[in-house]
């Protein structure tokens, strides 16, 4: 269970004020907005990699609106997959858990990419590793900084529903940011707009 | 006409490099005889090597790793956070390096000598004086080669370990992230931190009290080497040197070389604006590393106009120009100022006459030769690369041994001389400024010029020196730089000549007995001026830095 209550952020203009999420587990919820909207910010805010400016986030009951990022048991994917290039795919996985690696990897589709070097992954294999190890640390909310926004879109619109099915398998709260009405659509159980 | 030129420069070359250390060689060789064994044997039998060899490892190997301990917090600061006068600090953190060691030793001496803090007193304090010296010397390539890597580094990396289970602590991320992205980088700068340290020269003339390395032993029995029948251990002392020196030096440059080679990832980048983080906290590290980087310059200043009052109080000092006076007019042991200013200048402008256009041809034949031959290109190129395993004493003995001693009176009578082994020490620092520049030139230009009726000449006038002209500047200054401030290889070659140079004035000057009020006011003026003039050289070749690679200064 996720609950923010009366977020707000400024940095040179308001990015969002008084703004309240409530997730339930399994839960998944869209923000949909332009670009500099703030909604990387919000996510940034939410796993702990920025500060607020008030509010408070609750997680299963308990407020973790002070605790530093590594200790607050949020996951992120980045809008382009962050992986370690002096460590292998199965390397990059051992950061979230050092058992696990093959089922994690063919859950995403990429069964026997274990000893794979990572620049030599497209861009849909990346974050597919990035996914994997997002879900292997077993993360109490997964936040989804606009994921496949670098891919084309048959291969995106594939994730997303791959991805969905994942997080509701692991009843896994997610909140996806996007600027994409018809990924939001497709995704998400709730849409939450946001404006300039 | 351009592979003429091709085949002129590597030929010139080869004679410059080959023939001075090859005749050098063949002389010890007809006193010592073939066998290195005996060579290496003489250097621990002989009185005046012996623990040499342990004494120049365990200091550079000391030096390399206070070095790696004072310069990578340093780094860490100006790489991750924000700082006002950013290029400033990164200047003044890199003038130790750029300053030529004669003045560093200077400056040092000022600081902990007879007549300043006096620590220098016993084996235990001179080691310490000498190893942080090296750290002071070296510290600006260990902040050169990681803080491009800190402060471009995407901080996404970081963030992203942040939220995952082994990346919750520092030491988790330290282990993680920071020590196997920035260990090549730390390696490929300690191994040139230890190059440096264990073939330093000055530092070690003027800092320890009775130790030697490799290299300021081979200077020293210079003289006597390489004549038969006269103080012979000493030609088994210069070869036992040499080629443990010329091993080391080549080991080592050869596992930087690996390094950098095999460090194949791609490491994701954000502009350093992105990366930088505000931390107060930083000042903590950063202004101590600024007096320790400018301490020993300003001493060098100091003691120019500090004179010691022989007075009847005695034991006091005075502040006066007295010294730079004496520098000025010189004495009768001692050319003026002016003199060893000229000569310098003559040697610098011989120098950068011959090493930049060598320089820049050897790098366009090597780029030409990867196109059609990349054996052939690989091979000069490390051909090229060659001097930087000879240290200045092994260049300056070369010229000595090989051309000096072929007819002693003739080739003290040829002013030009010591101009030699600059050439052989700067022209292989010009081929690696100019090459990733040559390389990095679109052909397409030249192309265009060419289907526009631009004949060779007037492409390379009209096209690529404009395009090459960052690098060009660059080169010419460093060049001008090292031979100004070149001692090792000077001192070998002209102390028994009529000629001086600056560093041979302000060593000669510091020499002079302790009892002389003078000696050292004088020596620190003469290296003032020599350290402006290298100061200024430095700052106008940053302005025309637009990147710092972490490769070649």
């Amino acid at each position: 269970m996720l609950d923010c209550e009366a977020l707000t952020k400024a940095f040179d203009k308001t990015l969002f004020k008084n703004l309240d999420i409530h997730l339930g587990p399994g839960e998944i919820l869209a923000v949909l907005g332009p670009s500099g909207c703030g909604k990387s910010t919000l996510l940034r805010c939410i796993c702990g990699l920025e500060s607020l400016d008030s509010g408070t986030i609750r997680l299963n009951e308990i407020d973790i609106t002070n605790f530093e990022a590594e200790d607050r048991g949020i996951g992120l994917i980045f809008q382009r997959p962050v992986l370690y290039p002096h460590l292998s795919v199965s390397g990059n996985l051992s950061l979230a858990s050092k058992s696990g690696h093959e089922e994690a990897l063919e859950e995403v589709g990429l069964s026997g990419f274990e000893g794979r070097a990572v620049e030599n992954l497209s861009g849909g294999e990346g974050q597919r590793v990035a996914l994997a190890r997002a879900l292997l640390a077993e993360p109490n909310v997964l936040l989804l900084d606009e994921p496949f926004s670098a891919l084309d879109s048959d291969l995106s619109v594939r994730l997303l529903k791959d991805v969905r099915q994942l997080l509701k398998k692991r009843k896994c709260p997610a909140i996806l940011v996007t600027h994409n009405q018809q990924e939001a659509e497709m995704f998400s159980d709730r849409i939450l707009e946001m404006s300039d | 006409m351009r592979r003429l030129a091709s085949a002129f420069a590597v030929m010139l070359y080869s004679m410059l490099i080959l023939i001075p250390i090859g005749l050098a060689t063949q002389r010890l060789i007809l006193v010592t005889g073939p066998n290195p064994y005996d060579w290496t044997k003489s250097l621990s039998e002989n009185y005046i090597s012996q623990n040499v060899l342990e004494f120049t490892l365990v200091q550079a190997v000391s030096s390399t790793l206070l070095t790696i301990i004072i310069s990578l917090p340093i780094a860490w600061s100006l790489g991750r956070h924000r700082w006002p006068f950013e290029s400033l600090i990164r200047t003044v953190l890199t003038l130790p390096f750029v300053i030529p060691s004669i003045i560093a030793a200077m400056g040092i001496l000022t600081i902990v000598g007879p007549y300043g803090l006096d620590i220098r007193t016993n084996e235990n304090t001179w080691w310490w004086t000498l190893i942080i010296s090296h750290a002071w010397f070296n510290m600006a390539l260990i902040i050169r080669f990681c803080e491009p890597l800190l402060s471009k580094l995407d901080p996404a990396l970081e963030e992203q370990l942040r939220l995952l289970p082994h990346g919750r602590t520092r030491a988790s991320r330290l282990k993680n992230l920071w020590v196997p992205l920035l260990l090549p980088s730390v390696v490929a700068a300690a191994c040139m931190t230890f190059v440096f340290s264990f073939t330093s020269f000055a530092l070690v003339r003027w800092i320890t009290v009775r130790d030697n390395t490799l290299e300021s032993v081979m200077a020293e029995v210079s003289s006597s080497a390489g004549i038969q029948g006269y103080m012979e251990p000493t030609s088994d002392i210069v070869m036992g040197a040499s080629l443990i020196q010329f091993t080391i030096l080549l080991t080592s440059l050869w596992l930087t070389s690996v390094i950098q080679r095999d460090r194949k990832a791609i490491l994701p980048q954000a502009r350093p604006e992105h990366v930088r983080k505000p931390n107060s906290r930083g000042w903590l590290v950063i202004v101590p590393a600024l007096i320790f980087a400018v301490l020993p310059l300003i001493s060098v200043v100091i003691g120019s106009f500090r004179i010691r009052d022989l007075g009847e109080s005695g034991g006091g000092f005075r502040w006066g120009t007295d010294g730079w006076n004496q520098a000025y007019h010189g004495s009768f042991s001692f050319a003026p100022m002016s003199e060893a200013i000229l000569n310098s200048l003559g040697y610098a402008t011989i120098t950068i006459l011959v090493a930049l256009p060598l320089g820049y041809a050897l790098a366009t034949t090597i780029n030409d030769l990867e196109k059609r031959s990349p054996n052939l290109a690989r091979l000069l190129d490390v051909f090229t690369m060659l001097p930087f395993a000879l240290s200045a004493a092994m260049v300056g003995l070369g010229v000595l041994l090989g051309i000096i001693k072929l007819d002693v009176s003739s080739a003290y009578q040829f002013w030009a001389l010591p101009s030699l082994a600059h050439i052989m020490l700067t022209t292989p620092f010009v081929v690696r400024i100019m090459l990733p520049a040559i390389r990095s030139l679109d052909n397409s230009y030249d192309e265009n010029a060419r289907v526009l009726g631009m004949g060779e000449f007037s492409r390379f006038v009209k096209i690529k020196i404009p395009l090459l002209k960052g690098s060009i500047i660059i080169s010419s200054i460093f060049v001008i730089a090292m031979s100004l401030g070149e001692f090792g290889a000077s001192f070998i070659v002209a102390k028994n000549s009529d000629w001086t140079t600056l560093p041979l004035l302000i060593d000669a000057w510091r020499a002079k007995p302790m009892k002389d009020p003078l000696s050292a006011p004088a020596s620190n003026a003469v290296a003032t001026v020599l350290m402006l003039i290298t100061m200024g050289l430095f700052m106008f070749a940053e302005r025309f830095r637009n990147n710092r690679d972490g490769g070649m200064f």
